[in-house]
């Protein structure tokens, strides 16, 4: 009796997934925008979005022509981190360049310079195109870091240079060379899920809503349970094909590597992703309608995914409230999860918390939508 | 005169039961206070303007919306129940469009058979009959969204018989329907109620209210006539085929 019911029930459920994978392979647009925009958004973003500041455009006015200065500008361009676009006397015509954005930074070495160098306490000026701080700050730093280098090989040889009372050896673990890409890819990753997954579900079963099929399905003996579970299927595995497929083209393109437990990380995308259909469930299950719950989708995931999950803006530099509300967003531990197995080789032991956190929010969202999904028009 | 259900003998079983249903949408009174009963293999058409409430009462026997008071009765039991198995032996054709137009005809006649729970078998036998007796043979591919209005309404009444339920609630069937399809969609409905069947239909043309074994008349929330059509029209008289002027003439009785 009880294993004819169970039967009864897997059966609807497994028809209105079958259902669903008919809609889906009548409209293939749904299979486009959950499995190329992902792709597609992932090398845009990979290699658009970047901190990396390299070759820097220079322009250096030479005032002093002589071994040593051309000796100077050498060590700037040889770490590829300089290029020198522009050379000349003329300190006009550097500040030109820099005006018209030719050059981010002007290196001027006046003349009798290497007179100085030989004395000890010679003088260089750097001007530095501050109208985007992060290259400004960025050129400057390196500037800096040349500048202190090329001054000991420069420096009089009876002198020893001037020895720092402190030195600071950086290491930086896991991501040595400090690659944008590495660092957003799992970023990326998980905000096109959530968008994509969240979208997705509140556009399905808002249509169902919005046609009126709904009002069918209720006169029929299909239950809550087996409507939402089948209806969510199909989606579940497209979003598991979406984790395999981002995080192939982030190992292929960007070279992402993955250095711990997949099986954690498998669960982890697993939970994440049951919490972003439900999110969407509950979305659709109150707005009933698709432009609104894709509004309401879209804001919902878009932002608070983008924004206060450590994707772009690291989570610590947030200010208090924001710190706080970004605890209630899946996206962040989910963006952990991914940075800690894919970079930091960690496995179940260092991820458990995020874990807990994502089924907290997956069972939260799904009491809360199927508590709101009645099956009644009123 | 004789009305089917009384040749049937006394006491015939009452299917569908609507007593002292009230119900408002915000400061809308859908149903004021209605009260009727369907017996066993009757037809009986839900007449009425639009917005009188005849999708409401519809709604309500097929469990989508509760009362705000009075009850509701459906083969004996509360069709809102969540569990209940009268959804088993009910079958319901809404006015809207409620099947899946990127689906085609067999994909719709299929998904609803599952939901059922229909044996591999028995679907295949009741979709060539449904196919046959409806004429949608030839259109078993075609997607919902492209059939006519008729053919439309011909695969929603087919989906909602699949798993031959004892009555069948039908929200304005024949609206947007040609009057050959019409004609052609009634008498699929007679050969169904005389396979034992209990259908309560709604409509908002009068001369369908005389194809009724009996028809209730609802106007602003209310049911103000209930009866055979021809009984009625002779209580006013008229002929039974000028329904209209019955109806015309109740509305005025009430204006009065």
């Amino acid at each position: 009796m009880a294993a004819s019911a169970l039967r009864r029930t897997l059966g609807r459920t497994l028809a209105m997934a079958a259902k669903e994978v008919q809609h889906i392979r009548r409209d293939l647009r749904t299979l486009y925008l959950a499995l190329a925009m992902p792709v597609l958004m992932l090398v845009l973003f990979g290699f658009g979005i970047s901190f990396d500041v390299d070759h820097l455009e220079l322009a250096v006015v030479d005032q002093d022509r002589s071994t040593a200065s051309r000796e100077l500008v050498r060590h700037f361009t040889a770490a590829q981190e300089f290029t020198v676009v522009q050379e000349g006397t003329s300190p006009e015509e550097a500040l030109a360049a820099l005006r018209r954005g030719q050059a981010v930074a002007v290196l001027v070495v006046p003349q009798g310079f290497s007179r100085d160098v030989a004395r000890g306490g010679a003088q260089l000026q750097l001007l530095v195109d501050g109208a985007d701080g992060n290259t400004a700050s960025q050129a400057l730093a390196k500037a800096q870091a040349l500048v202190e280098v090329a001054s000991r090989r420069l420096g009089p040889a009876g002198l020893s240079p001037r020895a720092p009372p402190l030195e600071v050896r950086v290491r930086t673990l896991f991501n040595p060379t400090g690659r944008s890409a590495l660092f957003l890819v799992p970023g990326l990753a998980s905000y096109l899920l959530a968008m994509v997954a969240v979208l997705i579900t509140a556009l399905t079963v808002a249509r169902e809503w919005e046609r009126g099929s709904m009002e069918q399905l209720f006169a029929t003996p299909v239950g809550r349970v087996e409507i939402v579970v089948g209806k969510l299927l199909p989606y579940l595995a497209i979003g598991l094909l979406q984790v395999l497929l981002v995080l192939t083209v982030g190992a292929w393109v960007f070279g992402v590597p993955v250095r711990g437990n997949l099986g954690t990380l498998g669960l982890g995308a697993l939970l994440f992703l049951i919490g972003m259909l439900g999110q969407g469930l509950l979305i659709s299950v109150v707005t009933r309608n698709q432009v609104v719950a894709t509004q309401v989708a879209t804001m919902t995931s878009l932002l608070p995914s983008l924004l206060l999950s450590g994707f772009i803006f690291p989570i610590e530099n947030l200010p208090l409230p924001l710190r706080l509300l970004s605890t209630l967003i899946p996206a962040r531990y989910f963006v952990d999860t991914l940075r800690g197995v894919l970079l930091r080789g960690n496995g179940f032991a260092e991820l458990w918390p995020q874990l807990v956190a994502l089924t907290l929010f997956a069972a939260l969202m799904l009491a809360v939508a199927m508590g709101r999904f009645r099956r009644r028009l009123d | 005169m004789s009305t089917p259900e009384m040749e049937r003998g006394a006491e015939p079983e009452v299917d569908l039961e609507l007593s002292g249903v009230r119900r408002a949408f915000g400061a809308t009174q859908a149903l004021r206070g209605v009260s009727l009963a369907v017996r066993r293999g009757e037809v009986y058409g839900l007449v009425g303007p639009d917005g009188a409430g005849k999708t409401t009462a519809i709604r309500m026997l097929a469990g989508l919306m509760r009362p705000d008071e009075g009850s509701v009765r459906v083969l004996g039991a509360d069709p809102a129940h969540p569990r209940t198995p009268v959804r088993e032996q009910l079958g319901l054709v809404p006015q809207r469009n409620s099947l899946y137009g990127d689906l085609s005809v067999d994909e719709n006649l299929r998904f609803f058979s599952r939901l059922f729970g229909l044996s591999a078998s028995d679907f295949t036998t009741r979709r060539e009959r449904l196919l046959s007796i409806t004429r949608l043979e030839r259109f078993t591919d075609r997607r919902a969204d492209a059939l006519s209005g008729g053919m439309y309404k011909k695969l929603a009444l087919a989906c909602a018989l699949l798993h031959r339920p004892r009555v069948l609630l039908l929200d304005e069937p024949t609206n947007g329907v040609d009057p050959v399809s019409r004609r052609e969609l009634w008498e699929l409905l007679y050969g169904l109620v005389h396979e034992g069947m209990t259908l309560l239909v709604s409509t908002p043309y009068m001369d369908e209210a005389s194809r009724c074994h009996r028809v209730g008349l609802l106007y602003a929330g209310e049911l103000i006539a209930e009866g055979a059509p021809r009984e009625l029209a002779r209580a006013h008289g008229l002929a039974a085929s000028n329904f209209e002027a019955v109806f015309l003439e109740l509305i005025r009785g009430r204006a009065a």
